[in-house]
């Protein structure tokens, strides 16, 4: 279960390189951001919500990944306000008071609560993009090594962030060999159902037919012959970085007690 | 619990198959998700524990690579990952019938755990074809939840019931040499 996924969903990942402030920060101090943004997300009231959101996307622009946030607002944004506006605008019954605008019955609770869940939804997805734009799986892999994450743990997070690019890349090939040899995606619901097990099952069996393989070569290297690995060149770290983290992570509480001030 | 290394790569894998299945569904314009079919893999091959932490991760890593609002659905994968590892254990997923009737398990309480986090998250609305129908049933007197509830559970139970014959179509497809590596793959032997 997730939510309608963008047009722009082929590309594997969002990450666009680069060496501002926020790319050479630590990935571990970017996702203790990403936490708290997620937080602020569901505590604050949309007057905190909007500008927080807006101040990522500023943040994001400065790191050389307008684009990308640009893209992924407008994909996501955009059919979540569309059905928000004719769920809670105009068929919900709420309280308070409505009006008729060109020719349309609109509740003001209801529009007022349309801006709170869009503020939270671009707060947290501002905050999520800051991270994925700026931290490549890599740094990440290693960033979890190097701060003594069980290696099987890391293993198995960081993996599908590599492995995903070649898989997305055989899936690709796959189905341009399939519409060579005449395969429709075009057609009816029908023809496009029969064409899905013949860009499935190639896929699935070659990913499924790796595994031996890649164990093998695992236990071969003994990655979990040591309770943590060493990392030669992890991503640097500081002092203050460290503090930053506590202090991020020790505020998630005096946020929440906000927000349900503020509210 | 500790997993061994070809259950972690299975993990992996599955991850990445969840992630590209559901970008296959959406290159044909299938009107399902059809994005948990390597996590009922695992579970049937690996068991709940194996299921419940792909399901959880596909989602965190979904939200990390490409839809962040994904992230918040992980309870309803971690729910799909551990009854098909639950039902793979009681054996129901040893014909086409049972596997069935596991899909519509798994879609009813799948939708249970999802129904909450729509509402109270996303308003009741995820920008995707259900709208359409929560829409409908709002404008015929149902109330939010009862509509987003009916919505999701129609196309669930399809997605489920699809993704669950998928998994068992591949896992009956596999060599053997490859499923005796995994023990828990007996429960599900017909």
């Amino acid at each position: 279960m997730a939510v309608a996924r963008p047009n722009g969903a082929d590309h594997a990942l969002l990450y666009v390189p680069g060496r501002s402030f926020l790319h050479r920060l630590n990935p571990l101090t970017k996702l203790a951001l990403v936490l708290w943004c997620a937080v602020a997300a569901f505590a604050l009231p949309p007057q905190g919500t909007i500008p927080l959101a807006l101040l990522a996307i500023a943040v994001g622009i400065f790191a050389g990944a307008g684009k990308v946030f640009a893209r992924r607002l407008i994909f996501t944004l955009t059919p979540l306000a569309l059905a928000l506006f004719v769920v809670h605008g105009m068929l919900v019954d709420h309280e308070g008071a409505r009006a008729a605008v060109l020719g349309l019955d609109l509740s003001h609770d209801g529009l007022a609560y349309m801006v709170r869940i869009l503020g939270r939804i671009a707060a947290l997805l501002s905050g999520s993009l800051l991270f994925v734009c700026t931290t490549h799986p890599a740094r990440l892999l290693k960033a979890l090594d190097s701060h003594n994450f069980p290696p099987g743990m890391a293993y198995v997070i960081a993996s599908p962030l590599l492995l995903l690019e070649p898989f997305t890349q055989r899936a690709r090939a796959i189905r341009e060999a399939q519409m060579a040899r005449g395969l429709d995606l075009q057609g009816s619901f029908l023809t496009r159902a029969r064409a899905f097990p013949a860009l499935l099952m190639p896929l699935v069996t070659l990913a499924l037919a790796d595994i031996d393989h890649r164990a093998q070569v695992l236990d071969g290297r003994g990655f979990r012959a040591m309770p943590h690995r060493t990392v030669l060149d992890a991503p640097a770290d500081s002092g203050a970085q460290r503090a930053a983290r506590w202090i991020i992570v020790l505020s998630i509480p005096v946020l929440i007690a906000g927000g349900i001030l503020w509210h | 619990m500790k997993l061994d290394t070809k259950s972690l790569v299975l993990m992996a894998v599955a991850i990445v198959i969840n992630v590209v299945v559901g970008q296959i569904a959406v290159w044909i314009k299938l009107p399902l998700y059809v994005d948990a079919v390597g996590t009922v893999l695992v579970g049937i091959l690996a068991g709940p524990f194996a299921g419940a932490l792909t399901g959880v991760l596909t989602n965190l890593i979904w939200g990390l690579i490409s839809d962040p609002v994904a992230a918040a659905f992980f309870p309803v994968s971690l729910v799909i990952g551990a009854l098909a590892g639950i039902l793979a254990r009681m054996g129901w997923f040893k014909s086409v019938g049972m596997t069935i009737a596991a899909g519509a398990v798994i879609g009813v309480i799948s939708t249970i755990v999802a129904v909450p986090i729509i509402v109270y998250m996303f308003g009741g609305v995820t920008g995707a074809g259900t709208d359409f129908a929560t829409a409908y049933l709002l404008a015929v007197g149902q109330e939010l939840v009862q509509s987003v509830a009916i919505a999701n559970l129609v196309q669930n139970l399809a997605d489920k019931i699809l993704t669950c014959l998928i998994a068992w179509l591949i896992v009956k497809r596999l060599p053997m040499r490859f499923t005796s590596g995994f023990a828990f793959y007996g429960y599900s032997k017909a």
